[in-house]
């Protein structure tokens, strides 16, 4: 290290690293900037505080960590979450099989950022390596952002039954959910993904997901259950993909739905098939979930006649004006299927 | 406020009399307001009772001059020059859209982080249903003309 580069320096930016949740709706959003107004959560060095407030009824938000802590890691500045995911970091290196390399201890810190910053292959924090892992992931993210997660904070002194503030307190009047473990969370432990329990709880969950393509009591059932086809995706690549694992009796292809079935001669290779493809398989490029079928209805099929749901009668002859309060309504009368 | 009457001192203008006793009233209340402890509320709520005082006390004199007409020009006078009143205050309170306003630091754009009045400059209407705001330069929940 030079001595010119071990000076150090502050970071000044002109734009916070953020996710689309600690944003808010409001694409007009308004931020004001204070260079060098706090330090860093992560390396405690002085870094530009944003500070703006993520829509209506929202509570004010701020960046948390300097950028350099955050590109490091890929995770927005405020929530501590992965940009690409929105999931914390311990689920998403677990998933990705990521190691934290960062040395924690200052001086080292510094200078594995500095080269951090001059290497031209950046870490790759988009599972690219790993496609089941970042199968998992997607299975783990949200759809969209999560707005529920700038409200204000809630009112510890509500919470102790002594605020005096009423409806003018900015904070939540809500009690806090009996969650002892989830209450102990702390940027640091979040950031290096060591004992996060959001991420703990996030990983027992999905692995309990996983453990739902275990494979069914009924032993006749030897068909998988493939979602997420494209129009291209023919019977013959499906084929040849689950043929490694065992015979494949047929494979139907539902292409309108997008979906498919392959029916295993035996038990066995479909457990085999289920067993691999755990967290989602690759066929032509396109990621695809797997489930166990169903079993087919023996006998024959009774048709039953439907429950008739057809609406309200028709009004007595004579009466032109609509149902003007509730009970000239027949089917509020209780005796009809609503 | 001259506290010494010397025989110099000029008498105060007639009608002096008749507000006399209610600014000696606002003055008694401005002290306890003064005196109040501070334990148990926010550090901006601190200033609050004594924002509120000299904002009535401003808008007595001031209702007693051009609403009711009731004191002299020269009364009115004396009353500013003895800071009885605020006269930048009622100032404002002359303009169109500042006839509530409660107090100038919530006109004051270059205090702001973004360069606007307070939050009880706000119309009600404008505001989120079921809001209630309360401003901290001076507790103010509203102080908007239409309101």
């Amino acid at each position: 290290m030079s001595k010119n580069e071990s000076l150090q320096t502050w970071e000044d930016s002109e734009f916070p690293i953020l996710c689309e949740t600690c944003l808010g709706e409001n694409p007009y959003v308004r931020m004001t900037k204070e260079r060098f107004g706090k330090e860093c959560k992560v390396c405690a060095k002085p870094f530009t505080v944003f500070r703006w407030l993520p829509g209506r009824g929202m509570r004010y938000k701020k960046t948390e960590i300097c950028q350099s802590c955050a590109k490091l890691k890929n995770v927005c500045q405020t929530c501590i979450l992965d940009l690409e995911h929105g999931l914390p970091v311990q689920v998403r290196d677990s998933a990705l099989g990521l190691e934290d390399a960062a040395p924690r201890d200052d001086i080292n810190r510094r200078h594995y950022m500095e080269n951090q910053a001059r290497t031209d292959t950046p870490l790759d924090f988009s599972g690219r390596a790993n496609p089941a892992g970042r199968e998992m992931l997607k299975r783990m993210a949200r759809r969209g952002p999560y707005y529920e997660r700038n409200k204000p904070h809630l009112c510890s002194f509500f919470a102790k039954g002594t605020c005096t503030r009423g409806n003018e307190c900015p904070y939540r009047h809500e009690l806090p959910k009996a969650d002892g473990e989830l209450a102990k969370q702390n940027i640091i432990d979040r950031y290096h993904g060591t004992n996060d329990p959001v991420a703990k709880r996030m990983l027992a969950r999905s692995s309990a997901k996983v453990d739902g393509l275990a494979p069914p009591d009924d032993k006749s059932i030897a068909s998988l259950f493939l979602v997420g086809l494209t129009a291209e995706t023919s019977a013959d690549d499906i084929k040849g993909y689950f043929y490694a694992y065992g015979e494949v009796k047929s494979v139907n292809v539902v292409p309108a739905k997008g979906c498919a079935f392959v029916n295993f001669k035996t038990r066995a290779g479909a457990e085999a098939a289920a067993q691999a493809v755990i967290g989602g398989c690759v066929i032509g490029g396109k990621s695809i979930r797997v489930a166990w079928g169903r079993a087919r209805p023996k006998g024959p099929r009774a048709d039953a006649p439907k429950p008739t749901t057809a609406g309200a009668p028709p009004p007595p002859p004579g009466s032109t004006r609509a149902m003007a309060y509730p009970s000239q309504d027949p089917t509020a009368q209780g005796a009809q299927p609503k | 406020m001259p506290k010494i009457k010397t025989s110099r001192t000029k008498p105060p203008p007639s009608g002096w009399d008749e507000i006399e006793p209610t600014l000696l009233e606002f003055e008694q209340k401005m002290r306890d307001a003064e005196n109040e402890t501070s334990t148990g509320k926010r550090r901006v709520e601190s200033t609050w009772s004594v924002m509120r005082i000299h904002h009535q006390r401003s808008r007595y004199i001031y209702d007693l001059f051009y609403i009711r007409k009731a004191i002299s020009r020269k009364l009115y006078d004396y009353c500013l020059k003895r800071n009885y009143a605020d006269g930048n205050l009622i100032a404002k309170w002359r303009k169109q859209g500042f006839e509530k306003l409660c107090c100038l630091q919530c006109i004051q754009p270059r205090d702001t982080n973004y360069g606007t009045a307070c939050i009880c400059r706000v119309p009600k209407a404008k505001l989120e249903e079921g809001r209630t705001v309360e401003c901290v330069h001076c507790g103010c929940r509203g102080c908007a003309s239409s309101d």
